[in-house]
């Protein structure tokens, strides 16, 4: 019974969270709501299709198309039949709506009119588009005109330097209005972040919950087991999701924070620790008496259920400039419902190796043992290296080189570690590569640290060549050369002052806790190249720190969703739209770019 | 217990719905030559309700539209409840060819006082394709002097035409997307409500005034 009540509640709750951004924003207009495209059929007739919102519908009858005043012969399908108490059954479309017309010449002006309500909500006056029959395209018949494919909440992709996987980067573009395809290329995302260094670290924590229950684990009870682990890891995300769509674009900002960075780094220290044995990260006594009261069992699903669900919290942000850009994404088009089942599909690829594993690995893996215990010191060593490559997002240069010195000094005595253990000083072949690499390692890390003390980098260039610290060019300091500006009222005399002069402009929309914008201000705006090429700008840094109403009025300005991004104007005054960049990007596609502000 | 369940939970999510689609609207009187006088002090707009109401709710609907007839049930009944509501009807036209001879008819009808009783009998065809004979009929059935309406429509054609547009104007100044829509105080409903949804809105705008 309680049980029940507590359902509800939950179930109340959830769909509340779901209502709040749709109903803070008004009501949708007729035209996001139902979304005209016109094809060319085989037999040269002109088909009409609709999309249309869950929850609306449109009339049939009221479907209609004329050309240069003159109606024309519009076939539709059958629809669902609704009782009009007046008609009697009337017929409607939901979800889309199609019809044909045959016989259209090559050129005009075709009129479409039609007309729908949203269920006990609202009713639209009649909707009239035009479509030009030359080309396609669909517009309002007052002529503002819309492209096929126009998405409100499509985010610009941005290809991401020192992110190990750069294809996930490039999917966010790929992210259109149909939901089933929304969600695929969510779980292929999802997929592609499984074989991150950052996912690698779930490896070892499943492994050990499953071979705790040792003896008894089947392939069935591992699948269990590891699909509750997946199911509660991928809901994790979910409610990440709805957060997201609620929150809107300050999520990104608040994930971005050099506080924020800094947690997360520090949860990741504490993770690898624990693999290192210094101590074991356990449930307290309490739930784990409670979750499992089998005393003999030592995996349970609850248990399983809720290792899953914190390791989504803690590896979660590790993949963060992925993920905020998916954040970003579902922020804008402020959808919650698509939002969480997206990220929700996101977490289900990531775990479907793991799946995999808990499954088939089940029956292969041998009982907790020395195996177990070097795969979680590696992943110890691998979490180490992952913290500090998120706050070399925000670290100084020295500090960076000299924790990547440490680090790779700290691996080599390891190795060695490993390799002497035995208190015999005798030597075997086989000991040779690990005694070479442990070397190897303590040289690499002496040189790291010491250069850092000295104010030499070079030895960071085999990190930088594997684009985990930023490149060589901005090993310096370099002078900036930034006017910054923070409200609307600068703004306009910087940009005024660049005109006057005849100047090209470039505004760099930047905070102080926008860690992507620290990268790109350090490597991209800072190589020598590129600031050649800015010489002859105007250059301009708005500063949306704060985030308060002056801040979003010179985002507004320039429909900006958030920092970094960088827009160019030409010498009128007017954004050269092809150069706008949106988040990180690498210094080639930066110049080119450049290139583009100077033609337009 | 499921009957009971699912009953609590649509008035629930109702009432939530209803408190959570108030948006604030702000008459943009520079751009638009549209001001909360226009809106709120038209002399030519017929007025329900207690004219001397604390509260003024306008309401924007068009005689084909079935879910503008659904919520003026519970609209006209929470008017009467509270008795501090002043009532503005905002006759708005606007989505097919017969409810412009359906505002036209009621709008003359104010001219012999009987405005409410044809608003009502237009109310009252449930459904949307409402044909003009149709109108009429519920018009004839309604207790109204008909030679005088005849006449009235004739003889005020221009000051009715007027009206509507103006009708229209504001409603696509404060930016109303369909039917039907509600000011309430200064709170902008576009969307159908249930008697709860317009009690909490009610409620919501009177805490605001009081601010």
């Amino acid at each position: 019974m309680a049980y029940a009540r507590a359902f509800r509640f939950v179930t109340m709750f959830l769909l509340a969270l779901w209502l709040v951004p749709a109903g803070a924003a008004g009501p949708k207009p007729a035209d996001q709501v139902f979304r005209l495209s016109v094809t060319l059929g085989e037999d040269e007739e002109l088909d009409l299709n609709w999309a249309i919102d869950p929850g609306y519908y449109l009339y049939r009858e009221k479907i209609t198309a004329s050309l240069a005043g003159k109606p024309l012969k519009l076939t539709t399908e059958r629809g669902d039949v609704k009782d009009d108490p007046n008609f009697g059954p009337t017929e409607v479309y939901h979800h889309e709506a199609s019809a044909y017309i045959e016989a259209v010449p090559a050129k005009g002006r075709l009129l479409v009119t039609f007309q729908g309500c949203g269920e006990n909500t609202i009713c639209y006056p009649p909707v009239t588009k035009a479509i030009d029959l030359e080309t396609l395209a669909v517009s309002d018949a007052t002529g503002k005109v819309e492209r096929a494919g126009d998405s409100p909440g499509a985010v610009e992709a941005s290809s991401s330097i020192g992110t190990a996987a750069p294809a996930a980067g490039g999917d966010a573009s790929g992210l259109d209005s149909s939901y089933v395809y929304t969600l695929l290329t969510f779980l292929g995302f999802g997929l592609l972040l499984a074989f991150t260094p950052c996912t690698f670290p779930m490896l070892p924590i499943l492994s050990g919950m499953l071979t705790r229950s040792a003896g008894r684990l089947s392939p069935a009870r591992g699948f269990v087991l590891s699909a509750s682990y997946v199911l509660a890891m991928a809901g994790a995300y979910g409610v990440l999701g709805i957060f997201a769509a609620w929150f809107g674009g300050n999520l990104q900002a608040s994930l971005q924070t050099p506080l924020a960075v800094t947690l997360m780094s520090a949860m990741f220290v504490v993770l690898a620790l624990s693999m290192f044995g210094f101590y074991e990260l356990q449930l307290p006594q309490s739930l784990n008496a409670r979750l499992l009261p089998d005393s003999g069992r030592s995996g349970s699903i609850a248990g399983a259920a809720l290792l899953g669900f914190a390791s989504a919290l803690v590896v979660g942000p590790c993949v963060t400039p992925p993920l905020a850009a998916a954040l970003v994404y579902i922020a804008q088009t402020g959808n919650t419902l698509r939002g969480s089942s997206a990220l929700f599909a996101l977490g289900l690829g990531m775990g479907l190796p793991l799946l995999l594993l808990g499954t088939f690995g089940a029956t292969m893996l041998p009982k907790s043992g020395p195996w177990l215990i070097r795969v979680k010191q590696v992943s110890g060593v691998v979490l180490i290296g992952v913290a500090i490559w998120m706050m070399s997002r925000i670290l100084a240069l020295p500090l960076i080189a000299s924790s990547w010195g440490l680090f790779a000094a700290g691996t080599g005595a390891w190795l060695a570690m490993i390799a002497f253990k035995r208190s015999k000083p005798v030597w075997h072949l086989r000991q040779l590569p690990i005694a070479a690499a442990s070397c190897g390692f303590v040289i690499y890390g002496l040189l790291l640290a010491g250069g850092a003390l000295g104010g030499w980098y070079e030895p960071l260039q085999p990190l930088a060549w594997a684009a985990i610290v930023p490149p060589p060019g901005t090993w310096h300091e370099g002078e900036d050369g930034f006017q910054i500006v923070t409200n609307e009222a600068d703004l306009d005399a910087a940009i005024a002052a660049g005109r006057a002069e005849g100047r090209r402009t470039l505004v760099d929309f930047s905070a102080s806790w926008c860690t992507e914008c620290r990268l790109m201000e350090r490597t991209v705006l800072a190589d020598e190249n590129v600031r050649l090429r800015l010489d002859s700008m105007q250059l301009i840094r708005a500063d949306v720190t704060r985030n308060d109403a002056q801040s979003r009025s010179i985002m507004q300005r320039f429909a900006v969703v958030g920092p970094p991004t960088l827009i160019f104007l030409n010498r009128e005054g007017k954004e050269v739209e092809d150069a706008r960049t949106v988040g990180t990007t690498a210094v080639d596609d930066f110049l080119a770019r450049i290139a583009a502000a100077e033609r337009g | 217990m499921s009957d009971s369940l699912s009953r609590n939970t649509f008035l629930r999510l109702a009432g939530g719905a209803a408190m959570l689609l108030l948006t604030k609207t702000f008459a943009r009187s520079a751009e638009n030559e549209v001001t909360s006088e226009m809106i709120l002090a038209d002399p030519e707009t017929p007025i329900g309700g207690n004219p001397n109401g604390d509260l003024t709710i306008v309401d924007f609907f068009d005689y084909n539209c079935p879910f503008c007839k659904k919520s003026a049930v519970h609209l006209e009944r929470l008017v009467k409840t509270d008795g501090k509501i002043k009532l503005i009807y905002r006759d708005w036209p606007i989505l097919t060819e017969t409810s412009i001879v359906g505002a036209q008819l009621a709008l003359a009808a104010r001219y012999q006082g009987k405005y409410l009783d044809v608003h009502h009998a237009l109310m009252g065809i449930p459904g949307y394709g409402i044909s003009r004979e149709q109108m009429i009929d519920a018009v004839r059935k309604s207790n109204i002097d008909l030679p005088r309406l005849d006449a009235d429509l004739q003889g005020n054609a221009d000051a009715i035409r007027g009206l509507i547009k103006r009708n229209l104007t504001i409603a696509e100044a404060i930016g109303l997307q369909g039917t039907p829509g509600f000011l309430v105080g200064p709170y902008k409903v576009n969307e159908a409500l249930t008697y709860e949804g317009f009690q909490h809105v009610v409620a919501d705008a009177r805490t605001r005034q009081r601010k």
